[in-house]
């Protein structure tokens, strides 16, 4: 069975044979999208990885400040059917916390270590979720949430150059080309330290 | 004055002697430049083109070296991440002296398309002295080869002097780097 339309079928049955969906989502020819509750999560993937999608490519999170909510999304692959399923779930964004995965896939170890780096879910269930992976000695909330302001982190943190001048053109009367010839002249200036050659 | 059969010889100091020594080693050291290429962001794509046959660094006697205790030039081509910074300030430190830093791309300079990351440092000059910047995004390889012939006509005027600033301003050095990284120390998981 190699035609993709008869394994978006195979997908579909499967899962709302497995669970009751709460949205699902057609995204292309190769990918099929489907929100479940979050109480069914492990029996939804353990079911289709014994169906074949054994690859777990991705997991990770999306942040919808506005619903309050976490969503956990598992992207999962099959080598003989070419269909990516993802399977989403809804959190709280409050203690944000989901049963780790660890005893169905095993290589979630490090999605999960990374989701909690950047969205701050816990995992209880995987040993290290609380290890630091990629980023050193982080001291904010954590960056990929949307309250987030990378803008003004970097403005505490790292010292910004000073410039003597502003030759950046505001105004629209102020013609650039003036600013341009500013410019090159104050360059010229650096350049032969004042003396004409 | 030149002395001749009546006068005294010149006598020359010792410091004068060391200076003549170290214009002698800076005639060979500006001739063979060994870099150590951190490529650290994009602008690492113009070091192929500087290196072969296009531009051919090496007729400037400049070549790539594998370790830092062995290179005199530190190469960091592009933009700086906070972990990076850290690996960074490792291998500044093993260097041998007299070092000096080149910074490719307008991301060491102030930042670049990266000003409001999270991640990546603004300003690379407030952590270790850079002592060329080499503009653009990224330079091509004329304005890179160019940045080492300013590098060497640096080296001939006696202004490449970022390792000795390192030296006298190490407690500042020191500081920026620890408002910015909180600790220099990298503890790595696979490592330990």
């Amino acid at each position: 069975m190699t035609n993709s339309i008869n394994n978006l079928e195979l997908v579909k049955e499967l899962v709302s044979k497995t669970t009751t969906i709460l949205k699902e989502e057609n995204i292309d020819v190769q990918q099929l999208a489907f929100e479940v509750n979050t109480c069914d999560i492990h029996h939804v993937l353990s079911v289709l990885k014994s169906a074949g999608w054994k690859q777990l490519s991705y997991l990770s999170a999306v942040d919808w400040p506005d619903e309050n909510k976490f969503e956990v999304v598992y992207i999962l692959f099959n080598w003989d059917k070419p269909v990516y399923v993802q399977i989403r779930t809804k959190i709280d964004r409050e203690n944000p916390s989901i049963d780790s995965i660890l005893p169905i896939f095993p290589g979630a170890k490090y999605y999960e270590r990374e989701a909690h780096e950047f969205f701050g879910i816990a995992f209880p269930g995987n040993p290290d979720y609380e290890k630091q992976l990629i980023l050193e000695g982080w001291d904010d909330i954590p960056p990929l949430r949307k309250d987030f302001d990378p803008s003004a982190y970097s403005d505490r943190k790292f010292p910004s150059r000073e410039y003597p001048q502003d030759y950046s053109v505001t105004d629209e009367k102020n013609h650039s080309l003036e600013k341009r010839a500013e410019r090159k002249a104050r360059a010229e200036r650096l350049r032969t330290g004042g003396k004409k050659q | 004055m030149l002395s001749t059969k009546f006068t005294p010889k010149n006598k020359m100091t010792k410091a004068e002697i060391d200076r003549k020594w170290w214009e002698v080693g800076d005639y060979f050291r500006r001739n063979s430049l060994w870099l150590l290429m951190y490529c650290t962001g994009c602008c690492a794509v113009e070091l192929p083109p500087s290196m072969t046959s296009a531009y051919d660094m090496e007729r400037l006697g400049m070549g790539p070296m594998a370790t830092p205790r062995q290179a005199d030039i530190l190469l960091v081509s592009g933009y700086l991440s906070l972990k990076t910074l850290r690996r960074l300030i490792y291998t500044y430190e093993q260097m041998s002296e007299p070092k000096y830093v080149v910074a490719l791309g307008s991301c060491p300079i102030n930042g670049g398309i990266y000003h409001d990351s999270h991640a990546v440092i603004n300003q690379l000059d407030q952590y270790i002295p850079v002592d060329v910047y080499v503009a653009g995004c990224m330079p091509n390889p004329e304005s890179v080869l160019n940045g080492f012939v300013d590098l060497m006509e640096g080296i001939k005027q006696k202004t490449m002097n970022g390792w000795k600033r390192y030296h006298d301003h190490f407690e500042w050095y020191k500081e920026n780097q620890k408002n910015s990284l909180g600790e220099v120390i990298v503890h790595d998981e696979f490592h330990q």
